[in-house]
């Protein structure tokens, strides 16, 4: 049994405006609300965890973004199971090589997820696999080269499910 | 949610494509059964699955290694993974697999030009 209230024009309108201004005192103006869902789509900052673990592979070497590829599919149905693919156009020349290509899942128990060395003999430095992933996440895929210097790319993905457990 | 492997742990194959030419790069495909457990899940009785999965995989090329990799249980189950190799002579291509409990799992095949 459900009570019924004469909905009229006022009440409806006096609600939605009670509504709006109920979200906006919440989130602090229409100022806010932008800056709030505008910034984080595309800002990859890393946060505590995962610069401990790059300063711990990296010490305090730049890194630079380009030169990596990295392919993952934006919304992840299966989060057990989430094709990665990585990249570098760099030279495979005895003496400059790429030398690793890193893994990094933001949001995964082991951030640090893999890393895949490669010599002069490989050719070309390429992985495709398949990773798990707990929950939406920055993955970061960064080329070592055998000079020491450091490229990377990152990119954001939705899985619907969780992998880790 | 959990399913069972329906292979033995340690099953692997290389696919190298077809019509290699010398001095080619070449796609290498491997495919390892494994559970890749991350110890963070329980079986259906409660009990708590202890990690094991691969964690060290090596390939050499006649001989020489050529490429290394070091996972963690991030990696899916049934670890399947395609590297880059120039085919720079006819010889064994072997890739070893080894788990965080002591399994060794190893595989090769002939890189053969045509």
């Amino acid at each position: 049994m459900s009570i019924q209230v004469p909905l009229t024009r006022r009440s409806f309108l006096r609600s939605c405006a009670l509504a709006t201004g109920a979200a906006a005192g919440v989130l602090g103006g229409p100022g806010r609300l932008l800056a709030w869902t505008a910034a984080p789509a595309d800002d990859d900052t890393p946060g505590e965890a995962v610069r401990k673990v790059l300063s711990g592979l990296f010490g305090d070497r730049p890194l630079r973004r380009g030169h990596v590829e990295l392919t993952l599919p934006e919304n992840a149905p299966d989060g057990r199971t989430v094709p990665v693919f990585l990249e570098s156009d760099l030279p495979m020349e005895p003496g400059n090589y790429v030398k690793a290509l890193h893994l990094l899942v933001d949001k995964n128990p082991d951030i640090h997820l893999a890393a895949f060395y490669f010599t002069p003999a490989s050719g070309k430095a390429s992985i495709d696999t398949r990773i798990k992933m707990r929950a939406t996440s920055w993955v970061r895929a960064i080329a070592e080269t055998s000079r020491g210097e450091l490229w990377y790319a990152s990119f954001k993905v939705f899985p619907a499910s969780n992998g880790c457990g | 949610m959990h399913a069972r492997a329906t292979h033995p742990i340690g099953e692997a194959k290389i696919l190298l494509p077809p019509g290699i030419q010398r001095d080619s790069l070449i796609y290498v495909r491997t495919l390892i059964s494994h559970p890749m457990d991350t110890g963070f899940f329980k079986d259906h009785a409660g009990k708590p699955i202890p990690a094991h999965f691969i964690d060290a995989v090596t390939v050499t090329y006649g001989g020489e290694e050529v490429a290394r990799f070091t996972w963690t249980s991030g990696i899916s189950r049934d670890p399947f993974l395609t590297f880059p190799l120039r085919a720079t002579r006819e010889a064994p291509l072997a890739v070893t697999w080894r788990d965080n409990r002591g399994g060794v799992y190893r595989q090769s095949v002939d890189v053969a030009f045509s």
